[in-house]
């Protein structure tokens, strides 16, 4: 069998390789739809904390529960990928890791603020938020990603020194360099780079 | 000019043949491992000595070991960029994943500077131990470094139940699993890989 397999030049093992790294740049990560989706919600999630210290209102629910519902379309749209897909890149693979390293950091984390309650812990989610996000830049050498990934760690050194209600506008800064505006680049690259296959 | 031809499999050993040789580089990198392994874990074991059988004030003093080791991780780095003359892309990866974790434990210091080092401090930092080894283990493909993310993990968060003092313990059987036993075993395994 191994004797029928079909034998690649340099150049053609190149383009196969170019090939497989053109797939995985239309991933959903790569898209930037995920990375909108979570800096919306972020966002959002922070500023609604942020008006109800402010003025003195509850919403009745946890807002932050809401990052549970971007979970659904995630999840769904990585299984519709998986099934389409016959390669997956070894960057792809990093970045699963890494993030679903980063969403299980971020359940012990709460899971120990449930337990220990301090405002302080709103630092130390903004630290968390920097970590994936500054390596992933650095692997896909995407500077607006390691810029967000550094604006947290300041915007988290910087929340130390002022009281939660600023804390939720700093998370919600966090959320804006972190993802949305890295999501919305990465899709406006996507949509050229589309507009000119066609 | 004579191109070489690859069949799949020859592409798919190269590629493999990469990973290996990157983990080889990981195999040398154990140093860090061992280095930043050895010290911490000689500061948690060296503060519960200091403060529950010596009954020492500044017990917290032993941190300072960190100094000498930054010292030395840097000449290190210096002295391998200077050698290095390929970077792959498993390189650049470990590269950014252990910038990213450096900079976060200084945040994580000056986060707990302001928190105040009194209580639950140590269960943050075997968080982050296990977000190093087990995405190291993951890019890798080094189970023992996986194996090691998840036990620092489980430590973090039974460290919880326990007070200032056990958790010093907990530290270090987190940082023992997750950095020290993996990267002897790293070292080992490619030394008998440069043997073969």
């Amino acid at each position: 069998m191994e004797k029928d397999e079909k034998q690649l030049s340099e150049q053609e093992s190149l383009r196969l390789i170019n090939e497989m790294i053109g797939k995985a740049k239309k991933s959903y990560v790569t898209k930037g739809v995920a990375s909108i989706v979570w800096g919306v919600l972020i966002v959002v999630c922070s500023l609604l904390t942020w008006a109800q210290i402010q003025y003195k209102f509850d919403l009745g629910f946890d807002v932050w529960l809401l990052l549970l519902a971007a979970l659904v379309p995630q999840i769904f749209f990585s299984i519709k990928e998986k099934r389409q897909k016959n390669f997956v890149g070894h960057d792809e693979i990093t970045m699963q890791y890494l993030w679903a390293t980063f969403g299980i950091c971020i359940f012990i984390l709460s899971y120990y603020s449930s337990r220990v309650h301090d405002d302080s812990i709103t630092s130390l989610y903004m630290m968390l938020y920097g970590i994936p996000t500054f390596i992933t830049g650095g692997i896909f050498k995407f500077k607006p990603m390691i810029l967000g990934g550094v604006i947290c760690w300041g915007l988290s050194i910087g929340s130390m020194f002022t009281p939660l209600s600023i804390d939720m506008l700093f998370m919600a800064a966090c959320g804006l360099f972190a993802w949305l505006i890295p999501g919305i680049i990465l899709w406006n690259k996507y949509k050229k780079q589309e507009s000119c296959n066609v | 000019m004579q191109q070489e031809n690859f069949s799949p499999q020859e592409s798919l050993q190269l590629i493999q043949s990469m990973i290996d040789k990157t983990r080889r580089n990981m195999g040398d990198d154990s140093k860090y491992f061992l280095l930043w392994g050895w010290i911490t874990f000689i500061a948690f074991i060296g503060q519960f000595v200091l403060k529950n059988v010596f009954a020492y004030d500044k017990h917290y003093l032993v941190w300072l070991l960190i100094i000498p080791g930054i010292i030395i991780s840097i000449i290190f780095g210096i002295k391998e960029e200077k050698n290095r003359k390929v970077t792959t892309y498993l390189d650049e990866s470990m590269k950014y994943l252990w910038m990213g974790m450096g900079i976060s434990f200084f945040v994580l210091s000056m986060i707990l500077s302001r928190m105040g080092w009194g209580e639950n401090i140590f269960p943050f930092f075997m968080l982050l131990y296990g977000l190093g080894t087990f995405v190291s283990g993951k890019i890798l493909q080094f189970i023992p470094l996986v194996v090691g993310g998840l036990i620092a993990w489980t430590f973090a968060m039974a460290a919880v139940f326990f007070n200032y003092d056990y958790q010093m313990l907990f530290g270090a059987a987190a940082i023992l699993f997750s950095y020290i036993i993996p990267a002897y075993m790293l070292r080992r395994k490619n030394n008998s890989s440069l043997i073969n």
